[in-house]
């Protein structure tokens, strides 16, 4: 392998508990990310690539198996500890953008920054690059209602990257936009990825914004069905699963 | 640690306005009950505080609790008199002496005085005893910053009174020229109008005790004596020798300690007045809390992206805390300056110890204050704990799938 594994998840299980039934969402599910990766995550509704983004993001814990991020083990840190990780290595992307209605552009861009020990000035002047790259120069002091969908979602963008993580996860992120807004977000999801190096792992059930990715994950009924490399126009076989 | 920015929290007490302002009056109009209710507490509490001077002993006949169940002879009341180390009266001032008081230089600060509750009807017309007291020459001066605000002091034995202003346009007849009918045989002029520093001759109305006696058929006896000591030493020496005379059959008090006695109208305002406010406080943080549980219900989304973005847990308690505790404390500042135009108010009380009519003046102490400022944070803290807990509570995941 030429390049290092950023995320290693081997023999991940996931099962919700409703009423006294468990109901199996994801099932030894093993999977490795490599550093500046642009993974989509395509399957039906209800596959469980909403959860497996979220165990990616330590937003929550697997029930069965290990998922190393970056060579730690997010199933021995405690709460604080990946709340702390997620918040210095990892950048959210949602489908409802989940801007703060009552703060403004750059405030919401700041919102990540609070959490670190920079100056109010560095914080200023890092909310408005974020907001530069994703080309929202002029809207600092709008409020997520005086913008449109698609300038919504890259505020979101900023967001997620003005901490500078090395991981973004988005979860549909063009789902709720139309097709030219939807390119917008692609297009510069695709040059944080090129020209920032940032590992991505995209959700979306959009086979033109799957294209976009440099590999494309099929997920149905919690397990794995196909893993393409993409633009190196290999098709590589699923993993071989473990006997279990 | 990293909190939740301030302007998060009031912006959004702004946009969402209309529940906002109804909680802030919800909780204002409690406090203001509260402090109004609590204010009268203190006035009453006051009023029994500055009646008691440390060295004025209050003599009743052994066994009676109060004034009005007290009698004994005017000639025991007379006897009192030539007892040592009472003090004498000071000189009046050009201003009382033109107002008619009487002159009680060198004379004993002594004052056998006799009382007569009649039932009267107030200008409202219900009906509640009154205190008619028949005084002496030493009477006022044996009361804190006693006044004659309109009028004159009454001559004794003309059949004339005086009233304290606080009961002026509570009964009938008692303004200054007019004619105050207890009965048709008890009928006095009203020639002056008196204050006395909030103390409790503040609900009276004064005669002479010549014309009380006459009017009631009661010229043997007095009610109750009181004698203002020289000294500490001497009122130790009063007291023994009043207690040790068992011919007189009387029970010195020191009157601070008497007044202290007659608190019971303060003990059961106070636990009335506590027990109101512990369930408006109740009410209001219910309130509140429904509010705040509102407001955590609606930013479901937005507390589990913060939560994802890595705002800690008590972060997020802090700031819906602080959210309830911004809306209750402006509602208790509010509340609070209401309640300061209640200042000039006065409560006509049935007293419990002598059943009579009590004026108290409200008053804005440190009491009252420190009843609001408890509730407020009552009201904040707990209206808006179990909603943020709530809040805190939410897990991430689900929270983030939440429309
Ligand atoms: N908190 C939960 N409790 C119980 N079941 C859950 C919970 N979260 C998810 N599930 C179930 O897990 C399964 C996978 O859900 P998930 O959201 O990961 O699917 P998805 O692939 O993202 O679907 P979609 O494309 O609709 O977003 C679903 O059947 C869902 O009902
Ligand atoms: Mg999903």
């Amino acid at each position: 392998m030429d390049r290092e594994a950023a995320i290693v998840l081997r023999h991940v299980t996931k099962s919700y508990r409703r009423d006294q039934i468990q109901i199996p969402v994801l099932s030894d599910l093993s999977l490795s990310v490599e550093e500046g990766e642009f993974l989509a995550l395509m399957g039906p509704s209800g596959s469980g690539k909403t959860t497996l983004l979220n165990l990616i993001a330590g937003l929550d814990r697997p029930t069965g198996g290990e998922i190393l991020v970056q060579d730690n083990d997010l199933a021995r840190m405690s709460d604080g500890q990946i709340t702390k990780w997620r918040s210095n290595h990892v950048g959210f992307i949602f489908q409802t953008y989940n801007l703060i209605p009552v703060l403004r552009a750059q405030e919401n861009v700041e919102l990540p920054l609070l959490l670190t020990s920079l100056s109010r000035k560095e914080r200023r002047e890092r909310a408005r690059t974020a907001l530069r790259v994703v080309g929202l120069e002029g809207r600092e002091d709008h409020f997520p209602r005086q913008l449109s969908g698609g300038q919504e979602q890259r505020v979101a963008i900023a967001r997620a990257i003005v901490t500078d993580p090395y991981l973004l996860v988005a979860d549909e992120p063009t789902g709720d936009l139309d097709r030219v807004s939807a390119e917008e977000i692609l297009l510069l999801l695709e040059q944080l990825n090129h020209e920032f190096e940032k590992t991505i792992v995209m959700v979306t059930h959009d086979p033109q914004a799957a294209k976009r990715a440099t590999r494309l994950l099929h997920l149905d009924k919690g397990k794995l069905v196909a893993d393409v490399a993409q633009g190196r126009d290999v098709r590589t076989a699923v993993q071989p699963e473990n006997a279990s | 640690m990293a909190f939740v920015p301030l302007k998060y929290n009031f912006r959004n007490l702004s946009v969402r306005w209309p529940t906002t302002l109804l909680t802030v009056m919800v909780s204002a109009i409690v406090v203001a009950c509260s402090c109004v209710l609590f204010g009268l507490v203190d006035g009453l509490m006051y009023s029994q505080a500055v009646s008691g001077d440390p060295l004025t002993l209050l003599v009743m006949r052994k066994g009676a609790d109060n004034e009005t169940s007290s009698n004994f002879s005017i000639q025991t009341a007379q006897d009192l008199a030539t007892l040592k180390g009472i003090a004498q009266g000071r000189a009046r001032t050009a201003e009382e002496a033109q107002k008619g008081f009487p002159d009680l230089q060198d004379k004993p600060l002594i004052s056998g005085e006799l009382l007569n509750i009649p039932v009267m009807s107030r200008s409202d017309g219900s009906r509640v005893n009154l205190t008619i007291r028949g005084a002496t020459s030493a009477s006022p001066y044996l009361r804190p910053k006693f006044e004659i605000v309109e009028g004159r002091y009454f001559n004794p034995g003309t059949r004339e009174c005086i009233v304290s202003r606080s009961l002026v346009s509570r009964f009938p007849g008692t303004r200054l020229g007019q004619q105050f009918r207890v009965s048709d045989k008890e009928v006095y002029n009203v020639v002056g109008i008196f204050t006395a520093g909030s103390s409790a001759a503040e609900s009276e109305v004064w005669t002479g005790r010549e014309d009380l006696a006459a009017n009631t058929n009661n010229d043997r006896s007095v009610s109750s004596t009181r004698i203002r000591a020289e000294d500490n030493r001497s009122l130790e020496a009063l007291i023994d020798s009043i207690t040790n005379e068992s011919r007189f059959g009387l029970l010195p008090k020191r009157e601070s300690v008497y007044y202290q006695s007659q608190n019971t109208t303060a003990l059961f305002l106070t636990v009335i007045g506590t027990v109101i406010a512990v369930l408006l406080t109740i009410g209001a943080l219910f309130a509140a809390a429904n509010t705040m549980f509102a407001a955590v219900k609606s930013r479901t989304r937005e507390i589990g992206t913060m939560r994802a973005l890595g705002f800690s847990r008590t972060a997020i308690l802090m700031s819906f805390l602080l959210e309830s505790v911004v809306i209750t404390a402006v509602g208790g500042a509010l509340g609070a300056l209401v309640s300061l135009l209640f200042s000039n108010w006065s409560f006509g009380i049935s007293d419990f110890s002598s059943f009579s009519e009590r004026v108290i003046q409200l008053r804005f102490g440190v009491l009252p204050f420190a009843v609001a400022l408890g509730m407020t944070l009552a009201m904040g803290v707990f209206g808006g704990l179990f909603p943020a807990i709530r809040a805190v509570r939410l897990d991430v995941v689900k929270a983030l799938r939440e429309l």
